[in-house]
């Protein structure tokens, strides 16, 4: 009943926030503020302030769009604790929204940071499992130091500028130092939610939410805030170059990284979480060029990125719902007997157009959105930007490392191979006996329609987005990159089609940084933590101990006076009375 | 007669009696250091009396009420001194501790131990 | 004259005093007791308390030491010299006993070392009588009292069996059934 009824308002607020786009749609921008603010300072204004534009449209339609997706896929999806989980998805939505709408940092800010709790609890949506437990716990803490810089870059350019208004920053001059200083902390903040490098390794942990909630927060919605914030700041940020580069870096080294981690994956919801990562950075990537093209380029690979990202994880949770597990060594053992493919056809389709986005394969969503990108690094570098070319080269590369692991994963998964013994071992080196069982086929099917309906409509999105900005393809940049896709797809089909996946360990261990992080943090920490435990057991406990042991010990000690021999009594009452008559002469002379 | 003779010969009696609480096993010869003492306090009454010589012979008089005291506690003590023998088997003041206190698990064991000592 | 007497019946009840609580043998130290009691009975009489000196007699030679003769008959004492006569502690007691004397004794010199005891010839029975039945008499009535009270207390006291702490159990049977 209360599960219901939390249903009902997760999705009616869902479609409430989509209702509200389309009404706000082609609305001149503009400022409310509906209460009278906080003064702090001598003259600075904590204000709850709300505005829309056609940044707030569009993020606002991308939120509603997903979360009702995710609302009505969880309905078949969600099996126990449903008014909690729908509950917080919801609450999420809201913070979300919050965040779209507001027209203050500070208003922000509180948005972002229940963004974070509710990734925190949702991440930890099946606490039974202690892997669930502690990727909840690490992308709480990682989110949360980013979030540490955020919250000091909110008070450098609030101070620096005199207001906390968004719409008003930018508009007083403001010291180039105070402005690369804010930007570079509040850009901490945005690496620390997107999961760029150096905190990237929290969101691929986060997987063992629920499946819903990973494409709603950890693909479509949370992790693209810090696109959409420096997209919201973006005069501000485009005035600090040195800012800008870093992320330029920051985006270029990550997109390469996680697509290279998601090579080796051998878990779809593991490839698709560096997957997005990746797809974050190219993001970040536009963005950085600094430029109004760029900008524009990364919000619209936003929006198609929520679309068929979301779209791919919602077709993994499928799998997950039906198999039990995502896992490529479970997933080949139905393929192998050719039942994955036609038990559940169209998940098989819409995965099919996820991954075609995704791969950038033309004609689909993720092909014009990228090339969107791609194209204004070209521009950018055309002017004579080194930045440019960096940009536009790891782009580049990053497109034909991407079509690699897109078409290994669709087709490892759906395909059988034509190689011998249908590939046995390509991913069962950890556990030669995992074969031993054969899987029980006949109950593999689609699942309701409650979530397949999710699906189509994300499908849809993924290819029709492409065309909702106007067709617009520059040519040669479209036959690079589609060569650049099928120079990465060739290697992935052929490798395929030998039955051989070679993962180097490098990529296995994901560059060894968990395990770097893990001795230079967590052991020391654990490390420190022991040295508290020891010195409030061994030191501050002693004094404890040394209290009671001494009392034990003196009254042991006069017990041992109590012989029960009233001679030896009498002699110390005798000796006291010697003791006293002395003292009295002592005393007295 | 000097005043601290029979004083000096009070003190040494009753440090004899003293000794004798203190370092002997055998109720009964406490009994009888007892009544050292007792003679000792006696000695000094007397003596204190025949020294100032009030008229109304009150040292004298309390010598005798102390005699009089001593019958009484000879005759309770040696009442207790028969209980103790009853008791324990013997006399001897330095095994009997019954005043002391025991654990109860220990007083169990030795119970068992002992059977049918009682 | 009375100090030389005195002296002599000090010197015979200190020696007989220390074999009191010397002596191996218990009968004997009760023996040397009457010798003790006697002679401090000798030293009231020098000391002119004639009715003491009979009282003390009386009581103690004829009724204390009768009774302690009692006692140890009743208690089977060892009429041989005993194997454990003091306890560990002797040496110690010794000491504090000579600690006490000394203290005692210098106390007694310091303040009492010129005075002297002027000689009564007349016995003073007459006296002691008048002071016990006019002064005296209420605490006398109330030691009658005490020495009913005494009285019924070993009375009582003997007619107590055995231990004074709890009941025994029926432990030997049982066990015997067991085996």
């Amino acid at each position: 009943m209360i599960a219901t009824a939390w249903r009902v308002i997760g999705v009616g607020f869902s479609l409430l926030v989509v209702l509200t786009a389309a009404l706000l749609y082609g609305v001149e921008p503009q400022q409310t503020a509906f209460t009278h603010g906080a003064r702090v300072g001598r003259d600075v204004f904590i204000t709850f302030d709300l505005r829309t534009d056609d940044l707030t449209v569009l993020m606002l339609a991308v939120v509603g769009v997903v979360s009702a997706c995710v609302q009505v896929y969880s309905i078949g999806y969600v099996r126990e604790r449903i008014a909690s989980y729908t509950a917080l998805v919801t609450l999420f939505t809201a913070a979300m929204v919050t965040v779209v709408v507001a027209d203050n940092l500070f208003l922000l800010l509180i948005g972002w940071e229940v963004m974070g709790a509710c990734s925190y609890l949702l991440i930890g949506h099946y606490w039974e499992r202690r892997d669930a437990r502690s990727g909840a716990m690490k992308a709480f803490l990682m989110t949360r130091l980013g979030d540490v810089g955020f919250l000091f870059g909110i008070f450098v350019l609030g101070l620096g500028y005199g207001t906390f208004k968004i719409s008003e920053l930018g508009e007083s001059p403001i010291s180039s130092g105070t402005l690369t200083t804010g930007t570079l902390l509040l850009l901490v903040g945005v690496v620390g939610k997107s999961a760029q490098v150096p905190l990237q390794t929290w969101l691929p942990d986060a997987m063992p939410g629920p499946s819903p909630v990973s494409a709603l927060i950890h693909a479509a919605t949370m992790v693209a805030a810090g696109v959409f914030l420096i997209a919201r700041l973006y005069d501000v940020f485009t005035a600090a170059a040195t800012t800008l580069t870093v992320l330029a870096i920051v985006a270029c080294v990550t997109m390469l990284f996680a697509a290279l981690c998601a090579m080796a994956a051998v878990e779809v919801k593991r490839v698709l979480a560096w997957s997005t990562v990746s797809q974050l950075a190219i993001m970040f990537a536009g963005l950085s060029l600094g430029t109004s093209d760029g900008r524009h380029a990364a919000l619209f690979h936003l929006t198609t990125h929520a679309a068929f990202k979301g779209l791919l994880f919602l077709c993994a949770g499928v799998l997950l719902h039906e198999v039990g597990t995502a896992a490529f060594v479970v997933l080949r053992r139905y393929t192998r007997r050719g039942a994955l493919r036609k038990a559940m056809p169209v998940t098989f389709v819409t995965m099919t157009i996820g991954l075609a986005s995704l791969a950038g394969v033309p004609g689909f969503a993720g092909f014009f959105s990228k090339d969107a990108v791609v194209e204004a690094a070209w521009l950018h570098a055309r002017d004579g930007s080194t930045l440019g070319w960096v940009v536009l080269v790891s782009v580049c590369l990053t497109a034909a490392l991407t079509a690699f692991y897109c078409v290994r994963l669709w087709l490892w998964v759906f395909f059988r191979t034509p190689a011998l013994a249908g590939a046995l071992g390509a991913f069962e080196d950890d556990d030669p006996m995992v074969d031993a069982e054969e899987p029980d086929t006949s109950k593999l099917h689609d699942p309701s329609w409650l979530m397949l309906g999710p699906l189509v409509l994300l499908a849809v999105g993924s290819i029709g987005l492409g065309y909702a900005d106007g067709v617009h393809l520059n040519w040669g940049v479209a036959l690079v990159t589609t060569v650049l896709a099928l120079l990465g797809a060739l290697p992935a089909y052929s490798l395929w089609q030998r039955g051989a996946d070679p993962r180097p360990v490098v990529l296995e261990r994901e560059f060894g940084v968990d395990q770097a992080y893990y001795r230079i943090f967590a052991v020391p920490v654990r490390w420190s933590a022991q040295l508290a435990v020891a010195g409030d057991r061994d030191v501050i406990g002693a004094y404890v101990r040394a209290a009671g042991r001494t009392g034990t010990l003196a009254s042991q000690g006069l017990r041992r006076l109590q012989t029960g021999n009233a001679q030896t009594y009498l002699t110390a009452a005798v000796i006291g009375v010697i003791a006293l008559a002395i003292l009295a002469g002592v005393i007295g002379s | 007669m000097p005043l601290v003779l029979p004083l000096l010969l009070a003190v040494l009696l009753f440090c004899i009696g003293v000794y004798g609480v203190l370092a002997r096993r055998n109720a009964i010869t406490l009994l009888m250091s007892f009544e050292l003492m007792l003679n000792a306090v006696n000695l000094n009454l007397v003596a204190f009396d025949a020294w100032r010589l009030d008229g109304l012979a009150t040292g004298q008089t309390l010598a005798v009420f102390v005699i009089t005291i001593a019958a009484a506690e000879i005759g309770l003590g040696l009442a207790i001194v028969l209980l103790l023998f009853r008791g324990h088997g013997h006399v001897d003041v330095d095994a009997a501790r019954d005043l002391v206190e025991v654990d109860h698990r220990v007083e169990t064991i030795d119970r068992a131990e002992k059977g049918t000592d009682r | 004259m009375t100090t030389a007497l005195f002296s002599i019946a000090g010197a015979m009840a200190v020696v007989a005093a220390v074999l009191v609580v010397t002596s191996r043998r218990i009968v004997h130290a009760a023996l040397w007791l009457v010798v003790a009691l006697g002679a401090v009975a000798g030293c009231f009489g020098v000391l002119h308390a004639e009715f003491v000196a009979l009282v003390q007699i009386l009581v103690y030679v004829g009724a204390i030491v009768v009774l302690v003769l009692f006692a140890m008959m009743l208690t089977k004492a060892p009429t041989n010299p005993l194997p454990g006569l003091t306890t560990g502690r002797s040496p110690f007691a010794a000491a504090v006993a000579l600690v006490l004397a000394l203290i005692l004794g210098t106390g007694v010199v310091v303040a009492f070392g010129n005075e002297k005891v002027k000689p009564v010839p007349a016995g003073s029975a007459e006296s002691v009588g008048n002071a016990v039945f006019r002064s005296w008499v209420l605490p006398f009535e109330v030691l009658s009292v005490l020495l009913l009270a005494a009285l019924i207390g070993a009375i009582v006291l003997s007619q107590r069996s055995g231990r004074l702490s709890e009941p025994s159990e029926p432990v030997s049977g049982a066990e015997g059934g067991d085996d």
